[in-house]
């Protein structure tokens, strides 16, 4: 009976697969397949994991997810999953799932150092609101804070933003994509005027080249390198590059393998650009008619606490923040910024560090001058086993990939970028090269920044759950986007914070010093995530504050949290994401959550129900607040003029934010549902449904604005796999956009432009000199900008007593903080905890052997772990590399919280530490 | 009993030492083959996800293979499914409905 029910499922497996790929499939396998299936009912999903945004089917019999499989239809994966993906209906059923609220208490009532007690909803409301009252009174809008997320999906993010923003007035609420791709953010609006990749996926089918700059994307993006792993062996010219610290599984198939020194990135890319110069391989037509050059200043900081730092930093770490004030130049970034060695920089920009003016061809050629072969060959080697003579030529190889005209090359990216000191000037100077050699917005040609997160961009960065932004690239500083946000809200004129919100690590600085008392967590592990957490723990649990935390498995945060609310996940609710490629995808509910878990926008909701207009849109004080038509300190009360929009000050935010008459037109049961559940409809009770409310309101922000979305019932289509904003009806139909800025492609594209990055239009520049800017504007209007920044070199670097360099990071099997994976004992049994990769010479130098358990130190601290020789990761001697996933190694306890000055992202990828044997 | 299918795609004219090959492996199978485009269905068994997924590293480590990727899982009753949940978490009882992981007030 076995061996048949065995036999008969291998078959019906066989021929899954073989459909879910598109092979013919025999008549008699097809008939078998539906028995095996019988009772199942299939439905679209996207993957909960990274940011490629694979579409998988997910099957469900007995208010239970069954099975899933890769979708065939999904032009992402067409079919293929990776072993996380290939997991997705598991982690929803992991033993230790939280199913109801949890508060600290003791006899019965709330205490900061009591037990975790189940408590009701109606509790768990209760003490939020006391407490969300009380940081109110005590600090206004900005001492409440939520720390958001990029796997958010874009209705929670909407729902969280409009929360904060339109309803406290608090700008107080940043993703954990500050962690991942704020310093790809930057870049894109500096450079372009408007966020996010102008090509898509489809370019790995046209390139010749993939050149990866920090990417492991064989572990990180598995199927997205199964398509480069394709046109490798099947288009003879495509080649691929690995630059990287260590050498990776990335490697395997790689042409050329640059193992370079941390940091030594902005050496390369100028050294390359400086080639592409001087062999005369600029493509001056696309150069003159589409880009100006431009720079900044290079005194930026290196985002350390900007004040008061010693009275809450120890004299270890002192050592290292006292950078922030004054950095003494070494030989290296004095010849790159032209100064002298030994300098004393005073840092006197790292208030304004995204201060940029343009600069001529000629300033900007002088500029590349220092970046010579030698010069780039002696920062830039990171293998100190590696010959200075075969390193140059492998840096010589890669000049001559860029320098040669008939070759298409596709530049990609992601946390070796992005979690970067000078992150922001990184992702800038591969544009740089790419816009000199017109290599930007064309089939197989572009700099693309990948994701790590499933919505980072869908939801972080379009919806603009950043403490700076609004939907649609819009700031919160620009009184214009405020007011066309209060237009489309239905706010009073200044009922907006024109003041930017504390960023990702700010607001923890804003919990250790007390400027914030209340706090919450939706989606996301933020004192597993952030780095230096030492200092963190301390403040959630020894200061006088509330912190809660929504979450579906118990991980770190969820223990130093008062409050945890138990959270529904992917399928248990209604969704939408967007991945890198621009690309928006949606699902329907598929399960109930498991006891009184609930969708994180039903919180919010319910939570808005307790507050009163009157209670948030009187007068309120913001401190350091200064902008015109606002008076220094304060927001003005909006009251009377809510009352003459028809508001009256008993209505709650719910009824103003949520509840509105236009979202209550969208009404619950829908056919687009086809019988599927939904439970946020369903716990509120009022016959509307919100999920879809909600984004026909969200997608009002970008339409006529390059930013354009379907709406909610296309996507939902059984044909439809995602749709590449800016999605435009032609004809009658929704039409997306496959490479933006180019006339071929992109409706917004000016008629005969050719190019056209109308993203800044409108927008200038003052002309200047490589060290400041002059006093003539130029019109940057269709022009995209190429800046030159300077090699700057690493603000902690090893010395005697911390001897190495330590990289963090992630490994294929698990994501993130692990909170979902470790639930998967397959996943788990694979790679159960983290070890800390090491070069053999290295060890054995220290008496240590592999699988010998270390202490690794920094000035912030330690942590144990057992070390690697071997396995996947190719350490050079002089860097470890510890993954993050482990809570039971938590190796943020020993990084440093140092970020690029401009977008305020986290170098997680290098600071000195040593290791002895524990 | 893991069970996976598994897409493999041959490398140009090599289609057919690919599938002994593969057939040489433990546990797989070969089960359908595209005679236009040198793909191959295997679907493998193996007694647990270690030794799955080192399956699959070999069967991308084969000489005549180009790629091979997972495609798909079927969930099976596992009387083991809670096994394995990071050490740290084991002390809390998985039967008890809302229960107070012991693990967040340790």
């Amino acid at each position: 009976m076995g061996l048949t029910r065995r036999d008969f499922l291998k078959t019906s497996i066989a021929a899954s697969t073989a459909a879910t790929v598109g092979m013919p499939l025999a008549k008699e396998a097809e008939a078998q397949v539906k028995a095996s299936e019988k009772g199942w009912q299939w439905d679209k999903s996207v993957c909960r994991f990274c940011g490629t945004g694979c579409g998988i089917m997910v099957a469900t019999k007995g208010g239970k997810i069954v099975a899933t499989k890769g979708d065939p239809d999904a032009p992402v994966n067409r079919g293929l999953n990776c072993v996380k993906g290939y997991f997705n209906g598991k982690i929803l059923y992991g033993a230790d799932r939280l199913t109801q609220p949890l508060l600290r208490m003791s006899n019965g009532k709330f205490d900061k150092k009591g037990k975790f007690t189940p408590v009701s909803w109606e509790q768990a409301l209760d003490i939020m609101e006391d407490k969300m009252r009380w940081a109110l009174k005590e600090r206004g809008p900005h001492g409440i804070g939520i720390f958001g997320s990029g796997q958010y999906t874009i209705h929670e993010g909407y729902a969280a933003v409009k929360f904060m923003k339109a309803g406290f007035r608090s700008n107080n609420i940043d993703p954990n994509a500050r962690h991942c791709m704020a310093s790809a953010v930057v870049a894109f609006m500096q450079t372009f005027g408007i966020d996010e990749p102008q090509g898509n996926y489809d370019d790995i089918e046209h390139t010749d080249t993939a050149v990866l700059w920090g990417a492991n994307m064989a572990e990180m993006h598995p199927i997205l390198w199964s398509r480069i792993t394709d046109r490798r062996l099947t288009h003879k010219p495509m080649k691929v590059v690995n630059l990287s610290v260590y050498g990776n599984m990335s490697s395997d198939i790689a042409d050329l393998e640059i193992i370079f020194s941390p940091s030594g990135d902005l050496a390369i890319q100028n050294y390359i650009a400086r080639e592409i110069v001087n062999r005369n391989a600029v493509d001056w037509d696309f150069v003159k008619k589409h880009t100006v050059f431009a720079t900044g200043p290079y005194d930026i900081g290196y985002g350390f606490r900007p004040k008061n730092a010693e009275k809450f930093h120890t004299a270890a770490e002192m050592e290292i923040v006292k950078n922030e004030k004054v950095r003494v130049l070494d030989k290296w970034e004095a010849i790159g910024q032209r100064r002298k060695e030994g300098e004393a920089v005073e840092q006197k920009n790292a208030a304004t560090p995204m201060k940029d003016w343009a600069i001529s061809f000629e300033d900007f050629k002088a500029a590349l001058e220092p970046y010579t072969l030698d010069y780039t060959a002696q920062v830039a080697k990171g293998d100190p086993d590696e010959s200075l003579a075969a390193f140059k030529a492998k840096l010589q190889q890669l000049a001559d990939m860029y320098c040669d005209k008939s070759r298409k090359i596709v530049s990609y990216w992601t946390m070796g970028f992005n979690q970067h000191q000078r992150g922001s000037w990184v992702n800038e100077q591969c544009y740089m090269n790419h816009l000199l050699t017109g290599r930007q917005c064309k089939p197989g040609d572009g700099a693309f920044s990948l994701t790590g997160q499933p919505s980072a961009c869908g939801t972080a960065r379009e919806v603009g759950t950043f403490a700076h932004r609004l939907p649609a690239d819009m700031v919160v500083m620009n009184p214009k986007h405020r007011e066309y946000s209060e237009k489309l809200w239905k706010l009073p004129a200044k009922t907006l914070n024109p003041q930017m919100g504390s960023h990702f690590v700010k607001q923890m600085r804003d919990l250790e010093d007390g400027t914030m008392l209340f706090s919450w967590t939706h989606v996301n592990n933020p004192w597993q995530n952030t780095a230096n957490v030492n200092h963190w723990i301390k403040a959630a649990r020894e200061m006088n504050n509330f912190i809660v935390v929504s979450d579906c498995y118990p991980g770190v945060s969820a223990k130093v949290a008062d409050l945890i609310l138990p959270a529904a996940m992917i399928n248990e609710k209604w969704g939408a994401y967007g991945n890198a490629e621009r690309r928006t995808q949606v699902w329907r509910q598929q399960v109930m959550p498991p006891g009184q878990a609930r969708p994180d926008i039903w919180m919010m909701m319910e939570l808005s129900k307790r507050f009163k207009l009157k209670d948030v849109w009187g007068e309120q004080t913001i401190p350091g607040l200064k902008a015109a038509g606002f008076e220094d300190g304060k927001l003005p009360s909006v009251l009377d003029e809510a009352a003459k929009m028809g508001y009256n000050p008993e209505m709650s935010l719910y009824e103003v934010l949520y509840a509105t008459p236009d979202n209550k037109k969208y009404r619950w049961p829908d056919p687009v549902a086809k019988g599927h559940p939904n439970i946020t409809a369903d716990l509120l009770k009022d016959g509307w449904f919100p999920e879809k409310a909600l984004f026909e309101e969200y997608r009002q922000f970008g339409s006529g604005k390059a930013h354009d979305l379907a709406p909610f019932d296309v996507y939902h289509h059984d044909k439809v796999r995602g749709l590449r904003w800016p999605v435009v009806q032609k004809g009658g139909k929704w039409v997306e956009t496959q490479w933006r800025n180019n006339e071929q492609y992109d409706p917004y594209v000016k008629k005969g432009a050719g190019f056209d990055f109308y993203g800044n239009n409108g927008k200038s520049l003052m002309m200047g000199d490589l060290d400041k800017p002059g006093t003539d504007k130029v019109d940057i209007s269709g022009k995209a900008k190429i800046y030159f920044r300077p090699y700057a070199s690493p603000v902690e670097q090893p010395d005697k007593n911390y001897d190495l360099w330590l990289c963090t990071g992630r490994v294929l099997e698990h994501w993130h903080s692990g909170t979902m994976t470790r639930r998967v004992p397959e996943l788990h049994r694979a790679v159960p905890s983290a070890v800390c990769w090491i070069h053999p010479k290295d060890a054995e130098a220290k008496g240590l052997k592999r699988n010998d358990l270390v202490w690794v130190e920094s000035r912030r601290g330690k942590v144990k772990v057992r070390l690697e020789t071997g396995g996947r990761n190719r350490m050079p001697r002089g860097m470890i590399y510890v993954p993050w996933f482990d809570e039971g190694v938590l190796i943020n306890k020993v990084t440093l919280d140092t970020t690029c000055p401009l977008s305020k992202e986290t170098d997680y990828k290098k600071c000195a530490v040593k290791i002895y044997k524990a | 009993m893991n069970l996976s299918g598994i897409l493999v795609v041959a490398k140009p004219g090599l289609r057919d030492q690919a599938i002994q090959s593969l057939a040489a492996l433990p546990g797989v199978e070969g089960h359908q083959v595209d005679e236009a485009t040198g793909r191959i269905v295997v679907v493998q068994e193996a007694e647990n996800i270690r030794s799955e997924m080192e399956g699959l590293r070999q069967i991308k480590a084969v000489p005549q293979v180009m790629m091979a990727e997972m495609v798909y899982h079927y969930i099976a009753d596992d009387r083991d499914v809670y096994e394995g949940i990071p050490p740290e978490l084991q002390e809390t009882e998985p039967a008890e409905a809302c229960a107070v992981p012991a693990y967040l007030n340790d």
